[in-house]
């Protein structure tokens, strides 16, 4: 295209929002705030643009692009490179990431308008999408680790980004420290690679994988470990971290004190879906090793369920989407642990499109009413701000899963995969993820139904200037409704059982749960007729139904509900008492170690014995010598000539 | 009697420089105080000159003139280019100093130029005589210069000082070259190599005039125990004056062991490297240690001064081309550094106000981001920190050392190093942590903000050049032999 | 014994007595004139060596004219001798036991028999007609003519040094202008001042 070569489109791809962000960054006080959103949405088009219209036909029609762009460094013999691997997943990955970062971007002209920091967000959010895209388009996993800390890092600056709020940094502070074990475990799985295969670059470890199926370590004494199993869980860790998935989840619904389209950007669509990508990526390693496979798929399970109850007892709007993207990876988590990887990134993508969708037009109503996020005080709404009403609700079908919106498909996907899957856990899995397709529909229309139906419960005051938002927001809803609405029946053939994937995706045939649904579909429509008797859909339709009940047909029965199992509410509304335990177990405990280390180790030892102890007795040595420099010309001569005579004696005596 | 006129030629920037000083000498006779712009302006001209008659003389193989007491090669080019690169630095930075000062005179200008004069005729020294000529030339222009502010009792007792110690010096090298010559039969530096290399090495006379030899160049570089002069002489001069004894002659002391101790001398390598191994030692030791005790800057650049002439040491006593031309990028980078420094210094003067304690450095970050940051980079560079030149010319010489399997000197190298560290990083800490005393503003010449801008961020721009100096180093190097 | 080894050796003696009695004695002008008799010897040792020139520029020169300045400032100041004396003993035992102790390690050094007679023979004998002042001549305007030169720049640096140094334009000093004094007008000197005549009280 435009005699471009394909490299040098790679490479703009990423890079185009860098420029952006560097010229908003460093020059927006120059260009202003129209100059800093309009350099940004064009990098992001462009990147949008090439992915989808360049890239994308080019992988389909079977290109795949795999190698170096630029050698950094060399350590030892390993040359560290900045390398794009371009096929069919990461195509994908590339296409949704920018598509919602575009959204985004446009979103948040209206969204951030009056912000005195209007710039440096535009910078940060562009910046955020060059990350994500080296993320996805990496060939190493050096590579992948930059880009992993760079979206943590620019997640850490976004959540924290109205700075001045305490809120704002415990939250941002919490992601970080949160993440930060998650990215031990993942940079320590880097080494392990490193070590064993002696090579970063993802062909040539795939390539050798196999050979180390047998390999063991002893991580303790006395426990052996396979090679690869220890690599997959210490990777997954990362992933954990990354994607919050349970009990490294905490962060996420903090991270909710950053702007919404931040919240839409990199805690819904693209971010958190980085650790869902990195297995479905990692998979020729995940595949060998079943243990590996099991423990993906029960904590995606357990963060599934769990979560979705935590939706149901939350009354801000943006944590009940918070919760429930939560609950969502953990059923791509699931769908991963079941080796129906194109099934989790189906859902990865779906999700990307109706819960960006849901939270922009959570921050919609939050505009609409100036900033004001509790439920209680909603109500009524759809009279106001009918196109945020309507685009809200195809998020919500889509979320419940009901046909044909995208939702249904993915999630079914996934349902009936678990259900195939052989692997050790997976029973439990079924059973949690059948159960939580109950909980998500209740859980969204109980925040559809409190924000727009019903009366109106916010004062006069703010009733008076409820307002539909302008059309640099409700355009991106509409735009990300559309896919919400047709995605799912679009792709769900060719993204899974026209073998899309390709090489991209590796799984054993003994896994190839996938291609055993396959075997049984038998087309779109029979697909769907099929579904409306399943015991999904009347999940879905029975969780609708009940949130019909309790929130519009007999509004006083929550409150009942809640009186009458009152432990299980406390459980719920404190989640799980997670933050607590980790205050203090995790942060009281490694506060009395670190208290410990300082006193002894830092205090007494370092500062005290090795920094203070030699720079004091440098300082005494130098106020001492000094004194030698008295400023007599004849101590002077004499020192020469004692030096003289002692060089003299050294040399021919000595 | 027949008479072979030697061949002026390649001597013909010593010549210019000469003539010119003599010349401003004499206009400067006749200007009034308000024109002395003019003899600031010539002198320019002069180095400027200068550097074009270098240049355009440069050439690619040693040539001998004057019965070999003078050579033209690779190396006295290019330290004579740096000399006058240095020098003419020198004279920007300190104009504005003298004026406000009522040193504003014309014999600066002169004296400074015979000093380059002096430094010249070291530098491409064929012969012990001329080399001790131009040793004596060098000093007592700076000797002069030292005292030039009359009415200063301090700078006069440093110029006493100067003198004494620098006298005793000279006679102890000039005592150890007669020794030399007793044993050698000759002078010329070319023909003691050639004699030495036929003899005992061990020989115990020589190894006598040898440390007297070293003596000498020791209190020239201001190594320990020869370098009581250093901190006095820097601190009681004319911050002008300590910026062109810091800077320029170091190269000139650099020239003096190269054509000493390498070209003359380099099979006596087994006995000098040891007794540089303890000069060097001390050298680092002390400077770095005193110099954390110090609240005086100039006095702790004074003793910086002495620990960097025992890194320096360090590329030489390696006794390999290699550490011969890492000690050659370490001196050069040194100059540089020490240029800014004292520039700095210099800047932050106002007429009547000198900016010498430490403390004067406090908060310079609120009154002048930009100038807080070039000290930043300078403070780096000199400690060695990695993004700057300063750390690369440390890791030469240490890498030198260690190619030549002296580990533990390298080591302590490296520990003194990181007490060094201190007190460059203190002045840091001062510039940006602590409240400024004083909230004038920083006024400064057009041309004098220039120049220390390209000073300073020279030390992070040559990074990509390094390897083009170094090779110019080593070209000049080997040349020697 | 020669003649020649005796004249050699009682120079020696008194040059070294001389020298060290110039540092040692405490009247100024006394060790002024020590010096030149270490002058005086030193010009007695190269007439030996057959170097006439030297030895009388040396005698002409310093004693002539350096120390008869010498002379003339050491009698002009007023130096305060007991303070320049100060702390002299104290500092002696250290100072004289190094002194010494370089002074024997210097002698077993050069006596180590690579200077002895064996090892710098005799030159041969000049003819009659060798000139001294001739050859010093020639060596300096062509030999050592870039040495010659720069010596010569010393000393140019040395006067222009002295004078920067020391030469001051005081504005205060009282100096008659003779250009001025002629060409002075009366109208300048003169002034008429009428008074009134002095009234009685």
């Amino acid at each position: 295209m435009f005699g471009l070569s394909m490299k040098t489109i790679y490479l703009l791809i990423p890079l185009s929002p860098l420029a952006g962000a560097i010229i908003a960054g460093l020059f927006g006080w120059k260009i202003g705030k129209v100059g800093a959103h309009v350099v940004t949405i064009l990098g992001v088009t462009v990147s949008f643009v090439l992915s989808a219209f360049v890239v994308l036909p080019d992988v389909l029609a079977g290109h795949v692009f795999n190698g170096p762009v630029y050698t950094w460094g060399v350590s030892g013999n390993i040359p560290m490179e900045i390398g794009f691997l371009i096929d069919p997943l990461s195509a994908l990955m590339m296409t949704v990431v920018s598509f919602v970062s575009l959204m985004v971007h446009i979103y948040t002209i209206g969204y951030m308008r009056d912000d005195p920091g209007y710039q440096r967000f535009f910078s940060y959010i562009a910046l955020f999408t060059f990350s994500m895209l080296i993320l996805v388009m990496s060939n190493n996993f050096l590579q992948l680790f930059f880009g992993w800390e760079a979206v943590g890092v620019m997640s850490y600056l976004l959540i924290g980004f109205w700075f001045t709020r305490e809120s704002a940094i415990v939250a941002n502070l919490k992601a970080f420290l949160v993440n930060r074990i998650g990215d031990f475990g993942f940079i320590l799985g880097i080494a392990a690679i490193y070590y064993y295969f002696g090579t970063l670059d993802y062909g040539a470890v795939f390539a050798m994988a196999p050979q180390f199926t047998d390999k063991v370590v002893q991580v303790f004494p006395g426990l052996d470990w396979n090679v690869l199993t220890l690599i997959a869980i210490l990777l997954f860790v990362g992933a954990m971290g990354k994607s919050a998935q349970v009990p490294l989840h905490v962060w996420l619904p903090d991270s909710m004190e950053g702007p919404t389209p931040i919240s839409a950007l990199i805690h819904a669509a693209t971010m958190v879906t980085a650790g869902v990508f990195m297995v479905a990526r990692m998979s020729p390693l995940y595949e060998l090793s079943e243990t590996a496979l099991s423990v993906v798929i029960v904590i995606g399970a357990v963060t599934a369920i769990s979560m979705a109850l935590l939706g149901i007892v939350q009354n801000d709007i943006k944590r009940v989407v918070a919760y429930s993207t939560l609950s969502q990876l953990g059923y791509m988590m699931v769908a991963l642990g079941a080796s129906a990887y194109a099934a989790g990134i189906f859902h990865l993508m779906t999700h990307a499109f109706f819960k960006a969708l849901l939270f922009l037009a959570a921050g919609s109503v939050i505009i609409a009413l100036h900033h004001e996020q509790d439920m209680r005080k909603m109500g009524g709404l759809k009279k106001y701000m009918p196109i945020t009403f309507i685009t809200a609700w195809i998020g919500a079908l889509a979320l419940a899963g009901i046909p044909p919106f995208a939702g249904f498909f993915s999630k079914d996907m996934i349902i009936e995969a678990v259900h195939l899957s052989q692997v050790p856990g997976s029973g439990f899995a079924y059973i949690a993820v059948l159960s939580g397709v109950f909980v998500t529909a209740l859980y969204t229309f109980r925040m559809l139904f409190l924000t727009f139906e019903g009366k109106p419960r916010m004062d006069e005051h703010a009733l008076r200037h409820v307002k539909e938002s302008p059309w640099v927001v409700t355009v991106p809803l509409i735009l990300l409704a559309i896919p919400s609405f047709i995605i799912g029946a679009l792709m769900v053939e060719p993204l899974l059982f026209e073998n899309y994937f390709g090489d991209s995706i590796k799984v054993l045939a003994a896994h190839d749960v996938v291609a055993q649904l396959g075997r049984q579909y038998e087309g779109l429509w029979s697909f769907v007729s099929h579904a409306l008797v399943s015991a999904p859909f009347l999940l879905a339709v029975g969780g609708i139904f009940t949130a019909w009940l309790l929130y519009i047909r007999y509004p006083h029965l929550p409150d009942l509900i809640s009186k009458r199992t009152r432990m299980v509410y406390t459980i719920l509304v404190n989640k799980y008492f997670a933050d607590e335990f980790n205050n203090f177990v995790f942060a009281g405990g490694t506060r009395i170690f670190g208290r410990w280390l300082w006193k002894i180790g830092d205090v007494k030892l370092i500062d005290g014995l090795a920094v203070n102890g030699t720079a004091r007795v440098i300082g005494w040595i130098s106020a001492v010598i000094r004194h030698v420099q008295s400023g007599y010309v004849y101590h002077y001569a004499f020192a020469m000539i004692l030096g003289l005579f002692l060089l003299i004696t050294f040399f021919l005596h000595g | 009697m027949t008479f072979e006129m030697p061949n002026i030629l390649p001597a013909v920037p010593e010549i210019f420089v000469f003539s010119m000083a003599c010349v401003i000498l004499i206009v400067d006779l006749f200007l009034s105080e308000r024109r002395r712009i003019v003899s600031y302006l010539l002198a320019q001209a002069t180095l400027i000159g200068a550097a074009i008659l270098t240049f355009k003389l440069m050439v690619s193989e040693p040539v001998f003139t004057f019965s070999n007491m003078f050579v033209a090669d690779r190396l006295a080019d290019v330290l004579k280019l740096a000399i006058y690169a240095v020098t003419a630095s020198v004279f920007v930075y300190s104009r504005d100093y003298l004026r406000t000062r009522g040193m504003y005179r014309g014999e600066y200008f002169v004296l400074g130029l015979f000093g380059v004069v002096g430094m010249m005729i070291i530098v491409s020294a064929g012969h012990f005589l001329t080399l001790y000529l131009g040793l004596e030339l060098l000093a007592l222009s700076l000797y002069a210069m030292v005292a030039f502010q009359r009415d200063s009792s301090q700078a006069t007792e440093a110029a006493m000082k100067y003198f004494v110690l620098g006298a005793m010096a000279s006679g102890m090298l000039l005592y150890g070259m007669s020794i030399l010559y007793g044993v050698t039969g000759n002078l010329e530096i070319a023909a003691v190599r050639r004699a030495l290399a036929g003899m005992d090495a061990d020989n115990v006379m020589l190894i006598f005039g040898l440390v007297f030899v070293i003596v000498g160049i020791a209190f020239k570089l201001g190594a320990v125990p020869f370098h009581m002069w250093v901190p006095d002489v820097y601190h009681g001069a004319p911050t002008s004056v300590t910026l062109y004894i810091g800077t320029a002659p170091k190269l000139a002391a650099f020239a003096l062991v190269i054509r000493l101790l390498i070209g003359g001398l380099e099979n006596l390598a087994a006995s000098w490297q040891d007794i540089l191994v303890i000069l060097a030692v001390l050298s680092m030791g002390v400077g770095n240690v005193i110099a954390i005790a110090q609240d005086n800057i100039k006095r702790m650049l004074a003793y910086s001064s002495i620990s960097h002439m025992g890194f320096f040491l360090l590329g030489i006593l390696s006794a390999t081309p290699n550490g011969y031309s890492s000690a050659m990028f370490y001196v050069l980078i040194y100059a540089v550094m020490s240029l800014g420094s004292f520039g700095m210094i210099i800047l932050l003067s106002r007429s009547g106000f000198e900016a010498e304690r430490l403390e004067d450095f406090k908060g310079l970050n609120q009154r002048s981001p930009w100038y807080a940051l070039l000290m930043l980079i300078l403070m780096f560079s000199m400690a060695g920190v990695p993004p700057t030149v300063g750390f690369y010319a440390k890791l030469l010489v240490i890498q030198a050392v260690i190619g030549v399997g002296m580990v533990p000197l390298a080591i302590v190298a490296v520990l003194f190093a990181v007490i060094g560290a201190y007190y460059y990083l203190r002045i840091i800490k001062l510039m940006y942590f602590d409240e400024a005393e004083d909230k004038t503003p920083i006024v400064a010449g057009g041309d004098v903000r220039l120049l220390m801008g390209v000073n300073v961020m020279l030390l992070l721009a040559i990074m990509p050049w390094i390897g083009v100096i170094i090779d110019l180093c080593s070209q000049a190097i080997k040349q020697l032999s | 014994m020669e003649f020649k080894q005796f004249i050699f050796y009682f120079f020696s003696a008194v040059l070294v007595f001389a020298a060290a009695m110039v540092i040692t004695i405490r009247n100024p002008v006394k060790a002024a004139l020590f010096l030149v008799l270490a002058f005086f010897s030193a010009a007695g040792l190269w007439i030996l060596l057959q170097a006439e020139f030297l030895a009388i520029i040396l005698v002409l020169v310093y004693v002539g004219a350096v120390m008869v300045l010498f002379l003339f400032v050491v009698m002009m100041l007023d130096i305060n001798l007991v303070r320049l004396r100060e702390g002299f003993g104290e500092y002696l035992p250290i100072g004289g036991l190094v002194a010494v102790l370089l002074v024997i390690e210097m002698a077993i050094i050069l006596s180590s028999g690579q200077f002895g007679l064996e090892n710098m023979p005799e030159p041969p004998a000049y003819t009659a007609d060798y000139s001294n002042t001739r050859e010093l001549g020639r060596l300096l305007y062509t030999f050592y003519v870039y040495p010659f030169e720069i010596a010569a720049i010393i000393l140019l640096v040395a006067i222009v040094a002295a004078i920067t140094l020391t030469m001051r334009r005081r504005k205060d000093t009282k100096y008659q202008d003779p250009n001025k004094q002629i060409r002075v007008d009366r109208k300048d000197r003169v002034r008429m001042v009428k008074m009134r005549s002095e009234k009685k009280v």
